[in-house]
């Protein structure tokens, strides 16, 4: 789980060219392409991109927690959970403007990452991943439940789209141009906490918990934070769920989930600046590629899976490394 | 290398090209759960819908055109739902929708589909928008039939008056399950104790004792899937010689293995054609018998042993949906769902149908009988 960032010998970039390598510019540079084809020819693959920047927006998130914090989160659906539910009981109960109500679930999803987090995060290893993991299941089995709040499997429907007081994005294509620019404000965020003394802080802890705190880092505040920033931007990625489709249920934020934005995280590379973005983007598309094969449709998925994992363990985006070390070498 | 590679996505590109639709086909699309907590119902209405697009084919097709059935699995997940709709929509152009069980998935749908004014005919419950209602036909009986059927039985031929309910939450149970609490004092029973599971899990004997502390002598189980085999054998263990235990319709091999668990102590409501299957004499209605035999008979031609109480409704779904494109003479979908709506009373193989403008669940006389199992066979429950 050691993030590369705090490996390198270099000091710390400040530009944002420097912060990249050509690979990783490139991978951004084809997955921005993959977006704009997907404008140009429509159909459905607007729909299968629209989700990928949804997860891609989750995976930041939890890159910051898994990837540069280095701690272990299986449970992260649960504030996606909060979010898509939030935003769908707001809008359709209330009335309330989508907006305002992504805005909303996003300060309740904090602030139940603040109250779970702070007795939560005193584990540590597999006891964090549990405890982490049950949360989601928790969460999911209430959604499941708690029928008069959430109707059950029965799900919210007639979500309205984003948009700002009369203005509304209806359009498919619109709703993919408005979750990029999301996707894009996002990771701009995200470079910057990362670069900041919090980031640095973040990167120290995931080195070592015990070098960081000798070096005056307040490790358990800056690991709630982390969890909090996580939670958020899973959050927004439930709500902007909501609000794309227009219907949640709790299947949607199940442990599949966890599973699905895990595995993600791992293709695009945990730890690194561009991971989460390109694991959401591939993995998405690769469940098209191989829908062809019909029932051997999740075969084939996770053979391919597998030999991204096995070939490249640091992630798609770490690639670049392997032709770096050749050039020195 | 480069040859063997440029030859493989040749062919690739070749067997693609060959796998789409003519453009003289009409093309039907289905949402299926075919892996995934749905996988054993959608896979029985897929062969449902294989069997009565043959038959159509093999007639001539519909307005000069064969019929392409087009299947997508939405892995029982509403994202992977709203996905294969669209690239069905999209991609291979289908005309209507004659979807599976997954009602969350046809849910997260419904909005879209109803806005590009395709008719989606459906094995799940209707979705509640009432702009989506419009479009989508429920091919499922109300659930009230399946309680109807249960709580009749132990009136009528039981002293058992206290009942405990065990249910999963999906939609349709959902539905069901509140029917079951509201309806049981008409029939002079009270429900003691309610208890829900998942439909993934392995064990009840907590759930069944509770029903069993608070006094029920039947437990009435909601819910689909090996769950009740699982609660069958639960029972057994618990030692509960005496209590009835009412389940679901459920598939046949679902059916038979409870009843080998739990001898006469476990019954279920069955549509006639499940049981007929085996035997056609049991269809006294000449009507339903004209229905149900071309069905089996091209169910046993293409699957061999079937299991048709799914089946047959989707069959009859399909031919209810040629029935209305050739009385409307296109496809166009608003002109196919007006037509549709006027087709009138429809006897088909699994069920009676009257579908109108302003009733779009299709099955208004319960289609059940209670039925037990007896030398792993369903046998009519006297």
């Amino acid at each position: 789980m050691t993030s590369p960032a705090i490996t390198s010998a270099k000091p710390p970039a400040t530009k944002f060219a420097s912060r990249f390598d050509r690979f990783q510019v490139g991978l951004l540079g084809l997955a921005a392409l993959a977006v704009v084809g997907t404008l140009i020819y429509g159909g459905y693959l607007l729909t299968v991109m629209q989700l990928a920047m949804i997860y891609g927006v989750f995976c930041i998130g939890l890159n910051f927690f898994m990837g540069y914090t280095g701690q272990a989160s299986f449970g992260q659906n649960a504030f996606a959970c909060i979010g898509g539910y939030g935003s769908a009981i707001l809008c359709v109960q209330f009335g309330w403007e989508p907006l305002l109500a992504l805005i909303a679930s996003m300060v309740i999803a904090g602030i139940f990452a603040l109250i779970i987090g702070y007795p939560t995060l005193r584990l540590r290893g597999h006891y964090l991943a549990m405890a982490t993991f049950s949360l989601g299941l928790i969460t999911y089995d209430i959604s499941i439940q708690w029928t008069s709040v959430t109707q059950g499997y029965m799900g919210y429907a007639g979500i309205p789209p984003l948009g700002i007081g009369s203005f509304t994005v209806d359009s498919e294509r619109w709703k993919l141009v408005v979750l990029a620019v999301i996707l894009g404000f996002s990771f701009w965020l995200s470079l910057r906490m990362r670069d900041s003394r919090f980031g640095r802080g973040l990167r120290a802890i995931s080195g070592s918990e015990n070098g960081a705190a000798a070096l005056g880092v307040r490790v358990p505040r800056f690991k709630l934070i982390a969890f909090i920033v996580a939670a958020l931007y899973a959050s927004a990625a439930g709500s902007l769920f909501a609000h794309t489709v227009g219907f949640i249920s709790p299947e949607v934020y199940g442990p599949q989930m966890a599973v699905m934005t895990f595995t993600m995280l791992f293709v695009g590379g945990v730890g690194t600046i561009v991971g989460p973005i390109i694991g959401a983007v591939v993995t998405s598309l690769l469940q098209e590629v191989v829908r062809g094969s019909g029932h051997f449709q999740d075969i084939a998925y996770a053979v391919v899976l597998l030999a991204t994992l096995i070939y490249a363990p640091k992630g798609l985006s770490a690639l670049g490394a392997l032709f770096r070390r050749k050039k020195e070498a | 290398m480069k040859y063997s590679k440029a030859f493989i996505l040749a062919a690739a590109l070749s067997a693609g090209m060959a796998a789409t639709a003519s453009a003289e086909d009409i093309v039907i699309g289905s949402s299926l759960g075919l892996t995934g907590y749905g996988s054993l119902t959608d896979a029985h209405w897929r062969d449902g819908l294989a069997a009565a697009i043959e038959q159509v084919n093999k007639q001539g097709g519909v307005l000069g055109k064969q019929l392409k059935l087009v299947t997508e699995d939405n892995k029982s997940t509403p994202q992977q739902a709203v996905v294969v709709y669209r690239k069905m929509m999209s991609e291979d152009k289908v005309v209507a929708f004659d979807s599976g069980c997954i009602s969350a998935g046809n849910f997260a749908a419904a909005s879209f589909v109803a806005r590009a004014k395709l008719p989606m005919f459906l094995c799940s419950i209707l979705p509640r928008q009432p702009e989506e209602i419009k479009w989508a036909f429920q091919f499922l009986p109300p659930p009230k039939y399946e309680v109807d059927t249960r709580y009749q039985y132990l009136k009528e031929k039981t002293q058992v008056r206290k009942i405990g309910l065990l249910a999963d939450p999906s939609p349709y149970v959902t539905l069901m399950k509140g029917i079951a609490e509201k309806t049981a004092a008409e029939f002079g029973l009270e429900v003691v104790a309610s208890e829900t599971y998942q439909q993934d899990d392995s064990d009840f004997s907590v759930q069944i004792g509770r029903l069993n502390a608070a006094g029920a002598g039947a437990v009435i189980m909601l819910g689909q899937g090996n769950a009740v085999v699982t609660a069958a054998n639960n029972i057994r263990s618990l030692g509960l010689k005496n209590m009835l235990m009412l389940g679901s319709i459920q598939e046949l091999d679902i059916h038979l293995a409870a009843g080998k668990v739990l001898g006469d102590q476990y019954m279920a409501p069955s549509p006639l054609i499940q049981l007929a299957s085996e035997d056609m004499s049991i269809l006294t209605d000449p009507k339903a018998r004209a229905a149900a035999e071309p069905f089996v008979k091209a169910m046993k031609d293409k699957f061999g042993r079937s299991d048709n109480a799914q089946a047959s409704r989707a069959w009859d779904s399909l031919l209810m949906m040629v029935e209305a494109m050739k009385k409307a003479g296109t496809t166009d979908g608003e002109k196919v769902r007006d037509a549709f709506e006027k087709l009138g009373p429809y006897v088909g193989a699994g069920a009676s149908y009257n579908f109108t403008t302003e009733n779009h669940i299709g099955i208004t006389q319960n289609p059940y009988v209670l039925v037990s199992v007896k030398d792993d066979k369903l046998v009519l429950r006297k």
